[in-house]
């Protein structure tokens, strides 16, 4: 481990993606603005070339520049992180931290590896996006050439923040640098959610995103202000010492409960996933994609920091986590109402929402497992708990092939006009097969059906709930086994109501007749089916071999504590 | 090779198909038909001449329990101890066999089948994945494979179904892959309880048996729960009562093709999973849960057979008969018996070719009469001869007609379960009754009554009444003398299934029968 806090060579090599995202969004804001302006030099008549501002050039013009430097931009740092993570010398982690000794960012595989599931659905979705934004105001030419890749550069700009934060939370070493990369994440993506302005949905699911998501990030702020009022510091280490030392307190407990409402409300765990189907039915489907891997997943970084590194026991006390009843409730509640929740729905963008919230559930049992764990009475409890994480780690990864990729399908029928409706579904399987498949292959992935990456997924959890809750010993009867068991069984039968409504969509797509007006082939540009045919790869390659993504996500987990 | 080549080959000729506009997909059916048929061929041949000695020289009826033959190891996935391991024994060849020689049948029974170009790959995958489960030897990749089957069948029962297709798909998809999730459950925790954690079954046999020795592996309180949590997969597939409505469903919705193989194959994966995993981890929960597994096979055996008398739907009616002969099964398995267990293997071999035949005779029933009512046609003697004498075959077969293939399985049964249960052979006996009744009775409406005076049925609107295609009779002629030599030879493949049950309770129970 080694420690570095100055600003140098050193540190910009060490946070390398991240500083290739910052400079990307510097370019994104600096490029379209080219132009061949001049400068004159006050008192003279010289005038200098500067070349911002006055009539641009063709070329930094177009609309489709935004998107293209976006797209190389995290392809850059997707790249980036992964070479990082197949270095063998990464097991090292290295720590940034101020003149005074504060810890700031921590780069290790933990971290890194979440980056790669940031990156890779932002840029799954910026690939997307391609073709998805209207260019221009089509009244005139002159118009046109100031105007016409503004709104581009604002999506895409946008959408190179939320990267930025997103990479703050899984850096960050100190909870108020994670809170203040949350907000910059989250800011980004609630006008995200809104930027479709032109339909009443997008407008309506931004602003109650917008509410919700302030109203969960100040309970979590008053949270923070508790937990700094009990431990004199944010950083994680003094937290975790302070815990350790003198146990749990009520101030303490209620500030964590604060925030944890703060990161539920990102996972969208039941009770607090109201927002996110009117969210994700309204933004436009890259977006809601997003929201659904990418977000996510930060919420379960920030709960997994909190709850694992902050309060679960030391190996020698006994016992499991003091939140461990708490966490299984709201499992096996968010689960089943999510599950619950999407057979009813019509909108299929409400239904991977919902289908998004059971999904929180499978992973929130996971982590109960973790808090379950008798940690006094075995003695790899350490092991087990990183093949939870790595389950876990494994799980958001591959989500965001699938679910990305369902969210991206919905979107090529949205280039065609119209509310997102099941019926407008109906016939794909002979209007553009490939297409068909591909969503075929994700439902039957969100279900966990083999060979696909998502029934590894499911697999991996289910076994590390398993095994938390027997053991690896022997066990004489099925009712000494810890009750997370029953979590497992849950999740197993949530799994087979799933089944009802991914396979609706199956139904639809194949055995409906395609709705009035909506014959024949979809007119889409190439992007947007160059990012589903890389999700559905995903999606089969990493189910049928899995083993050096497993493998990666255990030295992951290996390095979180 | 016999499993990664017909999914791979189907995967190719299906996307090379969905590039096609409609009218040359539909000029492709033949190419691909014919490709399919072949490489279902190809299989056939391999597996036979695996059978004959000319592929590897196996001592087919030396094999003991637990002991595998072509067997092929390959890492899969590291990290969690995957492997991909393949082999077989004399529980699972005799159903790879079978599978290869369905599929050929079933692709000549349904050569005119339409949109050709998508159902002869979907058939050969189903026909991969089938053998897949058969021959896998990993938890995991058994695993795998079970739901892999699902798919195709789901989209054959969904494209090419009936009235009700998309109910019936669903229910048979949402049914067993309820069934097998939990079974997956029970597998993990196994897995978790075990000393050392093996996905292989091989090695998990030998734990389990090194433990049950000298006491109970796990603990029996484990055992019955893990018991029940994997017998509950399987028996949701067999299926028995009352796990057996999605059966009837799926069948009538199926296409004939899909029917075939759903009775022929699918449903005997839930029986040879049982053998494969429950029966041989657990004999203590199998001695536990005796009688329970005996009353579900009697009730199925009975309710199946009581509903068969009341139905008009032929197809319906076999597809009920099919629960009832799965009972059977369970009834062979309950009996705890060498004998009983190889009456199980046997009616699960001699249902898989009688049971084929029963479903292309209703198929050609449907293409050709327009209808399923058992009532519709009458005098089928006079009208369409091959298909009379075809139904009166598979009918007959599926009595129980000695010499037929049938036969063996149910009196072997029968002298089992007379040694194991005594006078409750009532009650089998009394099926067996009922099963002639309802068979007779379909048979006197359809062919015979009526004769010479039978108007064509009203479904015909008119047309003259024809009789089946040259490919249907080529398939039931097959099927036919497959019933009779297996009645005839039953010992080409009784003898490796006596030696498996015989080693099996030798190992399981430490003695010579029970």
């Amino acid at each position: 481990m080694s420690t570095e806090n100055e600003f140098d060579a050193d540190m910009i090599e060490t946070l390398g993606p991240e500083f290739t995202v910052f400079v990307g969004l510097l370019l994104i804001m600096i490029v379209p603005n080219l132009g061949n302006g001049t400068f004159r030099i006050p008192g003279t008549s010289i005038r200098l070339p500067w070349f911002l501002g006055g009539t641009r050039y063709k070329a930094v013009a177009s609309p489709r520049l935004p998107g293209l430097l976006a797209v190389l931009t995290m392809a850059v740092a997707l790249f980036q992180v992964v070479w990082y993570l197949l270095d063998a010398s990464a097991a090292d982690s290295k720590i940034i931290s101020s003149e005074n000794g504060i810890e700031i960012f921590k780069v290790n595989m933990f971290s890194r590896i979440f980056e790669a599931i940031f990156f890779a659905a932002l840029l799954l979705a910026a690939i997307a996006s391609l073709d998805r934004l209207p260019t221009g105001s089509q009244k005139s030419d002159d118009i046109d050439v100031l105007f016409n890749n503004r709104r581009q550069a604002d999506f895409y700009i946008l959408m190179l923040t939320s990267a930025l934060g997103m990479s703050v939370v899984a850096l960050a070493q100190d909870m108020f640098v994670l809170f203040v990369g949350l907000e910059l994440a989250s800011f980004s993506t609630y006008v995200l959610v809104a930027f479709h302005k032109e339909t009443r949905a997008g407008s309506e699911g931004g602003a109650k995103y917008f509410i919700v998501g302030s109203v969960a990030s100040a309970v979590g702020l008053y949270g923070l202000s508790m937990l700094y009022l009990w431990a004199g510091s944010l950083q994680f280490d003094a937290l975790a010492a302070k815990w350790a030392a003198d146990g749990a307190s009520s101030l303490s407990m209620m500030a964590l409960g604060f925030v944890l409402v703060g990161f539920a409300f990102k996972i969208s765990a039941a009770p607090f996933h109201f927002a996110a189907p009117d969210a994700y039915s309204g933004a436009n489907s890259p977006v809601a994609g997003v929201l659904a891997t990418a977000s996510k997943a930060m919420g379960m970084l920030g709960l997994m920091r909190v709850l694992l590194l902050i309060t679960v026991p030391d190996a020698d006390a006994d016992g499991s986590a003091i939140w461990v009843g708490l966490l299984g409730v709201l499992a096996a509640v968010t689960m089943t109402w999510g599950n619950i929740a999407a057979l009813g729905s019509e909108n299929p963008k409400r239904m991977l929402a919902y289908s998004s919230v059971a999904h929180a559930g499978y992973m929130l049992a996971a982590l109960t497992a973790i808090g379950a764990w008798n940690w006094g009475l075995v003695d790899n409890g350490g092991d087990a708990m990183d093949v939870v994480v790595a389950a876990l780690l494994f799980h958001m990864f591959v989500l965001v092939f699938f679910k990305l990729g369902a969210f991206l399908v919905l979107g090529v029928l949205e280039m065609e006009g119209g509310a997102s409706r099941l019926s407008s579904l109906a016939g794909l399987g002979k209007r553009e097969p490939l297409i068909a498949v591909a969503m075929f292959l994700f439902m039957i992935s969100l279900a966990g059906v083999p060979p696909m990456a998502g029934f590894l997924s499911k697999l991996l959890v289910i076994m590390g709930i398993v095994e938390v809750a027997t053991g690896t010993g022997s066990l004489s009867a099925i009712g000494d086994a810890h009750w997370v068991w029953w979590l497992a069984l849950l999740m197993v039968i949530n799994s087979a109501i799933s089944m009802f409504y991914y396979l609706r969509i199956g139904v639809v797509m194949y055995f409906h007749e395609p709705e009035e007006g909506r014959e024949g082939a979809l007119a889409s540009g190439s992007s947007i089916r160059v990012a589903i045919a890389l999700c559905a790869i995903g999606t089969v390659a990493f189910g049928l071999y899995g083993g050096e993504l497993i493998e990666l996500c255990r030295n992951a987990a290996d390095s979180l504590q | 090779m016999l499993v990664i080549v017909p999914i791979l080959a189907s995967i190719l000729l299906l996307l090379m198909t969905s590039r096609l506009n409609p009218e040359a997909r539909e000029k492709f059916g033949a190419p691909t038909r014919m490709a399919a048929f072949i490489i279902s061929l190809a299989m056939f041949g391999v597996t036979t001449m695996m059978f004959l000695g000319q592929i590897g020289d196996v001592g087919w009826n030396n094999i003991e329990f637990n002991n595998f033959e072509f067997k092929e190891s390959y890492v899969w996935i590291e990290q969690l101890g995957i492997t991909w391991t393949v082999g077989v024994d004399g529980l699972s060849f005799p159903m790879v066999w079978l599978t290869t020689l369905l599929m050929p049948i079933t692709i000549i029974a349904t050569w005119n089948e339409k949109a050709g170009a998508t159902y002869f790959p979907l058939m050969l995958m189903l026909g991969g994945a089938l053998i897949g489960v058969f021959v896998a030897l990993d938890m995991f990749m058994f695993y795998v494979f079970w739901e892999l089957t699902l798919i195709p069948m789901f989209f054959m029962i969904l494209k090419w179904g009936g009235k009700d297709r998309k109910y019936a798909a669903q229910k048979f998809f949402i049914y067993t892959f309820t069934a097998s999730v939990i079974m997956l459950l029970g597998l993990l925790t196994m897995y978790f309880l075990m000393d050392t954690q093996t996905f292989s079954m091989q090695e998990m046999v030998v734990q389990a048996s090194g433990a049950n020795a000298n006491g109970v592996w796990l603990g029996l309180e484990v055992q019955k729960v893990l018991f029940i949590m994997l017998m509950l997969g399987f028996l949701v597939k067999l299926p028995a009562a009352p796990f057996h409505t999605w059966l009837p469903d799926a069948h009538v919705q199926a296409p004939t093709g899909g029917s075939m193989m759903l009775a022929g194959v699918m449903l005997k994966m839930g029986a040879y999973g049982m053998f494969r995993l429950p029966i041989s981890l657990f004999p203590h929960a199998l001695e536990t849960f005796q009688y329970a597994i005996m009353m579900i096979g009697l009730v199925s055996l009975v309710w199946g057979a009581i509903v068969c008398l009341g139905q008009t739907n032929l197809k319906k009616m076999v597809a009920y008969s099919s629960v009832s002969h799965m009972g059977v099964i369970l009834l062979g398995i309950a009996s705890m018996q060498p004998l009983g267990w190889a009456a199980a293997l046997f009616m699960m071999f001699a249902h898989g070719i009688i049971s084929p035949m029963l479903f292309a005779v209703c198929g050609a029933f449907k293409h050709h009469y327009h209808s399923m009512e058992i009532g519709a046609m009458r005098g089928m003697a006079k009208h369409s001869p091959w298909l009379a004498t075809s139904m009166m075959f598979g009918w007959m077969a599926s009595l129980g007609l000695p010499l037929l293939a049938g036969f063996v399985a149910e009196l072997m049964l029968m002298i089992a379960y007379w040694d194991a249960y005594g006078w409750l052979i009532i009650f089998p006996g009394l099926v067996l009754a009922i099963t002639a009744a309802y068979y007779l009775w379909s048979m006197q409406r359809t062919i015979f009554e009526g004769g010479e005076a039978t108007q064509p049925p009203e479904s015909l609107h008119g047309d003259p009444v024809p009789d089946i295609d040259n490919s249907e009779k080529v398939a039931m002629l097959l099927l036919a003398a497959f019933t009779i030599l297996f009645g005839v030879m039953p010992w080409i493949f009784l003898d490796m299934m006596d030696m498996w049950t015989q080693s099996a309770m030798k190992f399981l129970f430490r003695l010579g029968g029970v």
